[in-house]
């Protein structure tokens, strides 16, 4: 008796399994499902020829999946929403949003399928990428173009922005798209002045023991602040553009980074651990242990203001000589099944009507070169609002110092590694 | 079936001391602590050191994850349909092996006991990557189906330790006691062996099941971003550091582990009832 209502209920349960899993199977299967075309291939050799409206005919139907990073609520909401729909009613075209953790990830992913042979119908037709992940994917070949110089609305981009991402000639691999300039936060009721160049923030850290730490690099935002450092001693960022010259790297790096040794003791744990990431440290500034934060988005205190993270009395700064600043870009992993859609939708992204209502919801940066806009334009621009905490575009665009290139900083992080986290 | 005696109906529960009743405390306030504390989180709009409670509350995280734009019904369908199905095979593939591991000693037994765990010693990174390379090769990449694999890669060495004790407690000779009597292959395994294993059922499939749940890195890889289940979701909140959301996610996240836990618990405890008696 008893088995028999055991075995029973046993049976019972894989039956309500079973028909549970046909019922999700439905589901995911209707999720994963795509609509309309499954994209057009393009050889990009035949790209200089081919007429802007036949590409936009081409892509009518087709679905882009573009692989975002996906830790930012305001937006997923607004290219789920308001992108989407202006990309549907326009193009016809369907973007699905991939969320993504982190790009470093999906380039290793790419290089994996290259090595696989896996050369079309992947699954991510336009990433979100720059600096070092931009250098690793353009030196293994897994980015499809040249592209970016044939999109009609290129051309109102700053030469610089086109030129090279962290020294590695961008060749059209990819197309600008936002811009990031490094602020630092402090917080007007604890304090009234923020140090506001480098000296300045090395006699305030010794003034004002454990309250200032930075993330360890190579998070992007430590490995930022260290770049600072860099430049203090080498001279300022000319010296640090044209390809890497040990002579140079060592005449700055060494005094840099025996100040970084030095002044541990006046950090925060005095130095023996460091915040893994730049919300750890805004953690850190959020509970006052630490006075002072930091981040590579200008906008970000604002944005924090408004979801109750920060207090209202926050405010950023940048140095009087200057904060690093980059774009930001959009490329097309080698093996996209719909690169025809991805054109669309990046010439889309970057035109000046999408770049101003970006700026306008998102806080972001208008990264178009001043000089190329119209009058009009102009005007929209100065009229964008601005959050409480965030400095104006002209402050922010008159401390723009560039990045070096990419040697420089892969090698300062390796010796930030050996020479101050574990001397 | 007789009416249970007074024996079986004393709660253990009338002989603990204070030691036993301290340390249920800690358990429930290490369960219970973090848990009540994300649910605060998930409410919060402000919260400043010193304040002992948040400053202003807000509806913003749990609006958003139940929007459309969040995509948290498909991840959630997603990750309880790869789970489930995770599950079931996972007790399908270590049935076996589990009852030829509790049988009798056979020369190559320990070599066999370390290959069958090889999955769980080696390091997940370095097996997941070798699998995107393989799966690749065959399409199973950026698949539901791929995903499911390997899930089942972690799941499978537990179900099959977890079978295994049951195996060993197991009389394999009321098997053939049955069968003298003339019951059919089928008649046996509903009647006799599914009775007597089903704690270690339940348990070995609870452990597959939460193992898939709470996968990350292979899902990520595997998936490429096309299969996206909760835990993707949950940790691109947690490095933005959007606590609210990444809050309410965890207490979504949570739920479904926990009512696995508990179908579980009672499928045991029915069980050693009816052995009481």
């Amino acid at each position: 008796m008893t088995s028999r209502t055991g075995g029973g209920r046993v049976v019972r349960i894989v039956t309500a399994l079973s028909l549970f899993l046909i019922l999700c199977s439905g589901m995911a299967c209707r999720n994963s499902g795509r609509t309309g075309k499954s994209g057009v291939m393009i050889d990009p050799q035949n790209l200089p020829r081919l007429d802007w409206a036949e590409i936009e005919r081409l892509a009518r139907g087709t679905t882009v999946n573009y692989g975002m990073w996906a830790g930012d609520e305001a937006r997923n909401r607004y290219f789920r929403g308001p992108v989407t729909e202006d990309l549907r009613q326009r193009f016809g075209i369907e973007l699905r949003i991939i969320p993504l953790g982190d790009v470093a990830e999906t380039v290793n992913k790419l290089l994996n399928e290259k090595g696989a042979g896996k050369t079309n119908d992947g699954s991510i037709d336009m990433i979100w990428i720059n600096g070092e992940n931009f250098g690793t994917a353009k030196q293994g070949r897994v980015l499809w173009g040249p592209f970016a110089e044939t999109l009609p609305n290129i051309g109102r981009y700053a030469a610089g922005a086109r030129q090279r991402d962290f020294g590695t000639p961008i060749e059209g691999y990819e197309a600008p798209w936002q811009r990031a300039q490094f602020v630092m936060a402090w917080d007007t009721a604890r304090f009234d002045a923020p140090p506001l160049d480098i000296p300045a923030l090395i006699a305030w850290i010794r003034a004002n023991p454990g309250r200032f730490t930075y993330p360890a690099p190579p998070d992007f935002t430590g490995s930022v602040f260290l770049r600072h450092l860099l430049y203090h001693y080498g001279g300022g960022p000319e010296n640090f553009q044209n390809g890497f010259d040990e002579s140079v790297y060592q005449r700055a790096a060494v005094p840099a980074l025996a100040l970084l040794r030095e002044l541990r003791p006046s950090l925060w744990r005095r130095g023996e651990t460091y915040p893994a990431n730049p919300r750890e440290v805004d953690r850190l500034f959020v509970n006052r242990e630490i006075d002072l934060t930091m981040s590579y988005g200008p906008a970000f205190a604002s944005e924090r203001i408004a979801r109750g993270e920060y207090p209202p009395t926050v405010r950023t700064f940048v140095f009087s000589t200057g904060t690093i600043g980059n774009f930001n870009y959009l490329a097309i992993p080698f093996n996209a099944a719909n690169p025809a859609g991805s054109l669309v939708v990046i010439n889309h992204l970057l035109s000046a009507d999408s770049l101003l209502d970006q700026s306008r919801v998102l806080g972001s940066i208008f990264p178009l070169d001043p000089e190329k806009l119209t009058a009009e334009e102009l005007g929209r621009v100065a009229t964008l609002p601005r959050g409480p905490a965030t400095l104006t575009a002209g402050e922010l665009a008159s401390h723009l110092l560039p990045e070096p290139d990419v040697r420089y900083l892969e090698r300062l992080e390796k010796d930030w590694r050996e020479k101050v986290l574990q001397p | 079936m007789g009416k249970p005696g007074p024996m079986n109906r004393e709660s253990p529960l009338r002989h603990f001391g204070v030691l036993e009743w301290l340390g249920i405390l800690a358990i429930l306030s290490g369960a219970v602590g973090p848990v009540s504390l994300l649910g605060l989180w998930s409410f919060t709009h402000a919260w400043f050191w010193p304040d002992l409670l948040p400053r202003e509350w807000s509806l913003r995280a749990w609006s958003y994850l139940f929007s459309p734009d969040a995509g948290v019904g498909e991840a959630l369908a997603t990750s309880l349909f790869i789970a489930l199905l995770v599950a079931f095979l996972a007790l399908f593939i270590a049935w076996p092996a589990a009852r030829v591991v509790a049988g009798a000693w056979f020369r190559g037994k320990r070599a066999l006991l370390f290959l069958l765990l090889l999955p769980i010693i080696a390091p997940p990174l370095a097996s997941t990557m070798g699998m995107h390379a393989l799966f690749l090769r065959f399409g199973l990449a950026d698949t539901l189906v791929g995903v499911v694999l390997a899930h089942l890669v972690p799941s499978v060495p537990y179900a099959t330790m977890v079978l295994t004790g049951s195996f060993s407690r197991f009389e394999i000779g009321f098997e053939e006691q049955a069968r003298t009597l003339g019951a059919s292959r089928l008649q046996v395994w509903r009647h006799v062996t599914v009775p007597a294993m089903r704690p270690g059922m339940a348990v070995a499939a609870a452990f597959a099941f939460l193992i898939s749940w709470s996968q990350y890195l292979t899902t990520l890889i595997i998936g490429g971003g096309r299969v996206q289940t909760l835990p993707l979701t949950l940790v691109a909140f947690q490095r933005s550091g959007d606590e609210a959301v990444a809050a309410a996610l965890s207490l979504i996240f949570l739920a479904p582990a926990v009512i696995i836990l508990l179908v579980v618990g009672r499928l045991m405890i029915t069980v050693n009832r009816k052995d009481d008696q």
